[in-house]
């Protein structure tokens, strides 16, 4: 087949040796693959945001209604982590203090502090909106009043966090934790603070698992729990030193 | 693997029917470059539609500007990304350019590829207006200033009513949306004219040595020609390597350009990178620049005649006389000698898109006085024609005597042996190139992964046309 004076065993060195470069180029090619990996986008801390209302005012702590036939929803930490804002009370629409309280996660066994209600009459708290089991949202997953009863594996109950996608509870009175699977890790926990002096509330951080989605929510470590910062990434930030507070109809009233 | 003679490689062309394939094989002469322009510029065409669908990934026709210099800092290789889909485009019209002078000159126009040309033609118009929509995708200064001059020419052109259509009601979204959604329509029409015009291109056959056919049209190689070999493996291999011969080159230069060191001194109509956003203070410093291909329309537009006459002039004419170029030469020779008038034409035409592009590079926007557009304009007229008309009497004389047939390729020929060591030596270079890439950063080094991505290509592409002409070529 060859013209010319090189014998055979040279020809398929040289095709060994051409056959192993273009492997090479190849593999080393296949690593700009890489460039379909979207650059994160990240804030580098919990902010510390003001719940305000849609025109800018402040809300006011004691003037959530209790139980309230709407769902008071905000984004934090990132526009899109939404959060759901509830004054938990009783069959009688008292308020119901919530105290803190140690929330295990039935994942691992790992376990954190709930800090607990704040506001007036320690009733207010906040949990994410997107369920820990497959990502569902409110109105999907949403807050059963005293006296609404959602179906759940442990049969009606009211006074919970139901996702009606596949039938994780949440118990809001004790830090979002689990009351029925198939969600093995609680919702994670807005930490607020009640400023007495201007009945003005914060978001400050979150406590518990990573939200639904974000790099790290399937591995809630002990030390993860404390400080999840995968919140922190994969969506945009919000802007300003505030947050607004939405309201919706529940369906669940 | 088994690396001997029959092996692998035979097993890889039974299962996928590769000496089944339907294309042409080609006697060994014609694997020189020259028979190959038309698949440098293809294998542009492919490095462009490879980047710009990953481009797409992260283009935002909402945020234009930021969306593209994000690419070039955030995304890992974005830089790369980038600029060789630039530099693919300067590469591919380059390679446009070359192959329809070539082919020009060779008469490759006259029957039975007339069709041939014609598309050839069409598929040139679309490439620059592909550069135009895409080089305004970036929102970029120049961007800018260059839909401004695409809306005024339409209006000079009394098409105003077109203005909407290609760039939006005149919001930035709908400009870029715009922008990008024609951006993408062209391109589509490009490769679909592409695959029309290869198909013609392998019905037609190569065309010959010009003496084999005694410099008269129809020049056809016979399918049955004895020098024709089998596609696979051949053809494939060589194929293979210009393929990534271009993609080395379309990686190396713009990473070479955006070497920070070197990025400073890149004059910006070079530049790898988009120029300063309209909006920014560095905005002012930049002149009002097209890109480099379409330099010679830019002075055209400073010609004396009103823009409507200088647009004609400067775009329709040529277009208009390039689409008609095989009904205007019917004549059967293919020597450029033979067909003097064409050609000194051509050459003119030619001379007339250096001389403008230089000149609008040197005094951008500067308008044109009527001396001085004739100062310009006749001199490569009566040079190009007065000079084809004198070497064609020289041409009449010696046109016998070199009838005779000379052997192809006497000259200068690689020995086997070093052949097989440049073979050897370009192996190992791809391979310590892509080693070194390894340890480079993607989106802090991307100029330097680059280079040596660009040169793996290079070399490897070396090493596969050393080890084709060791395995087949004959002599």
């Amino acid at each position: 087949m060859s013209g010319g004076n090189v014998n055979e065993s040279r020809r398929n060195f040289l095709k060994a040796m051409v056959t192993i470069a273009g492997l090479s180029v190849l593999a080393g090619m296949l690593r700009g693959l890489e460039v379909l990996v979207p650059p994160e986008v990240s804030i580098s801390g919990f902010p510390r945001l003001l719940l305000v209302d849609e025109n800018g005012n402040p809300i006011k702590a004691s003037s959530i209604p209790i139980n309230g036939k709407q769902i008071a929803l905000f984004p934090y930490p990132l526009d899109n982590e939404p959060n759901m804002l509830l004054a938990l009370g009783d069959s009688s629409g008292s308020p119901v203090e919530v105290p803190p309280t140690t929330v295990i996660i039935p994942q691992n066994n790992v376990s954190y502090d709930f800090p607990g209600g704040v506001g007036p009459s320690k009733n207010i708290v906040a949990y994410s909106a997107i369920c820990q089991h497959l990502g569902c949202t409110f109105p999907e997953l949403t807050f059963y009043p005293p006296g609404v009863k959602a179906i759940t594996a442990n049969g009606p109950m009211d006074k919970v966090i139901h996702c009606s996608c596949h039938g994780s509870t949440y118990d809001p009175y004790r830090g979002g934790a689990v009351v029925t699977g198939p969600t093995v890790r609680p919702l994670p926990a807005v930490v607020l603070e009640w400023d007495s002096s201007t009945d003005e509330l914060y978001a400050v951080k979150m406590i518990g698992p990573v939200i639904y989605g974000h790099p790290g929510y399937s591995s809630p470590t002990s030390q993860l729990v404390k400080n999840p910062t995968g919140d922190l990434t994969g969506g945009s930030p919000i802007s300003g030193t505030s947050t607004i507070v939405k309201y919706y109809s529940n369906p669940a009233s | 693997m088994d690396m001997s003679n029959g092996g692998f490689w035979d097993k890889v062309a039974e299962i996928l029917h590769l000496k089944d394939v339907p294309f042409m094989g080609v006697p060994d002469y014609m694997f020189s470059i020259e028979y190959w322009l038309g698949a440098i510029a293809a294998s542009a065409l492919a490095w462009q539609a490879i980047t710009g669908l990953i481009l797409l990934l992260y283009y935002q026709p909402s945020d234009a500007y930021d969306s593209t210099m994000a690419i070039i800092h955030n995304v890992p290789f974005g830089s790369i990304l980038l600029s060789s889909h630039l530099y693919g485009a300067y590469i591919m019209i380059l390679a446009v350019y070359i192959h329809g002078l070539e082919v020009f000159f060779r008469g490759a126009y006259k029957r039975p590829r007339g069709a041939q040309w014609v598309l050839g033609v069409l598929l040139f118009a679309m490439t620059l207006g592909a550069a135009f929509v895409g080089y305004s995708l970036t929102g970029d200064v120049l961007s800018a200033d260059a839909v401004n001059v695409g809306r005024g020419i339409l209006t000079a052109l009394g098409l105003s009513s077109a203005i909407p259509i290609l760039f939006g009601n005149g919001t930035q979204l709908d400009l870029f949306t715009r922008l990008l959604g024609w951006h993408i329509i062209i391109a589509a029409a490009l490769i679909l004219f592409f695959a029309l015009h290869f198909y013609l291109a392998e019905q037609n056959g190569f065309m010959p040595d010009l003496k084999e056919s005694n410099y008269r049209a129809p020049a056809l190689l016979s399918r049955s020609d004895s020098r024709l070999k089998p596609w696979w493996p051949r053809n494939f291999i060589f194929m293979l390597a210009i393929v990534l011969l271009t993609w080395g080159i379309i990686l190396l230069i713009p990473s070479v350009l955006a070497i920070p060191q070197v990025l400073s001194r890149v004059p910006i109509l070079l530049s790898p990178y988009p120029g300063p956003s309209p909006t920014s203070p560095e905005a002012s410093s930049v002149p009002a620049y097209p890109p480099w291909f379409f330099l010679f329309m830019y002075k055209m537009a400073d010609m004396p005649f009103g823009l409507a006459m200088d647009t004609v002039m400067g775009m329709f004419i040529p277009l208009i006389i390039l689409l008609l170029v095989p009904a205007l030469d019917r004549s059967d020779a293919l020597h450029p000698l033979d067909r003097p008038w064409i050609t000194a034409l051509f050459i003119t035409g030619l001379t007339w898109v250096i001389e403008l592009s230089v000149w609008s590079a040197i005094q951008p926007g500067v308008p044109v006085k009527m001396q001085w557009f004739a100062i310009t304009i006749i001199p490569p007229v009566v040079i190009s024609f007065g000079g084809i008309y004198a070497i064609r009497r020289v041409w009449f004389k010696v046109k016998g005597e070199l009838s005779g047939s000379r052997n192809r390729g006497a000259g200068f020929r690689l020995s086997k042996g070093a052949a097989l060591s440049l073979g050897y030596l370009t192996s190992i270079l791809a391979i310590i190139a892509i080693v070194v890439s390894f340890f480079l950063n993607p989106i802090m080094d991307g100029p330097y992964v680059g280079v040596m991505w660009g040169t793996a290509l290079i070399s490897f592409a070396a090493s596969l046309l050393a080890y084709f002409y060791v395995e087949y070529i004959q002599w």
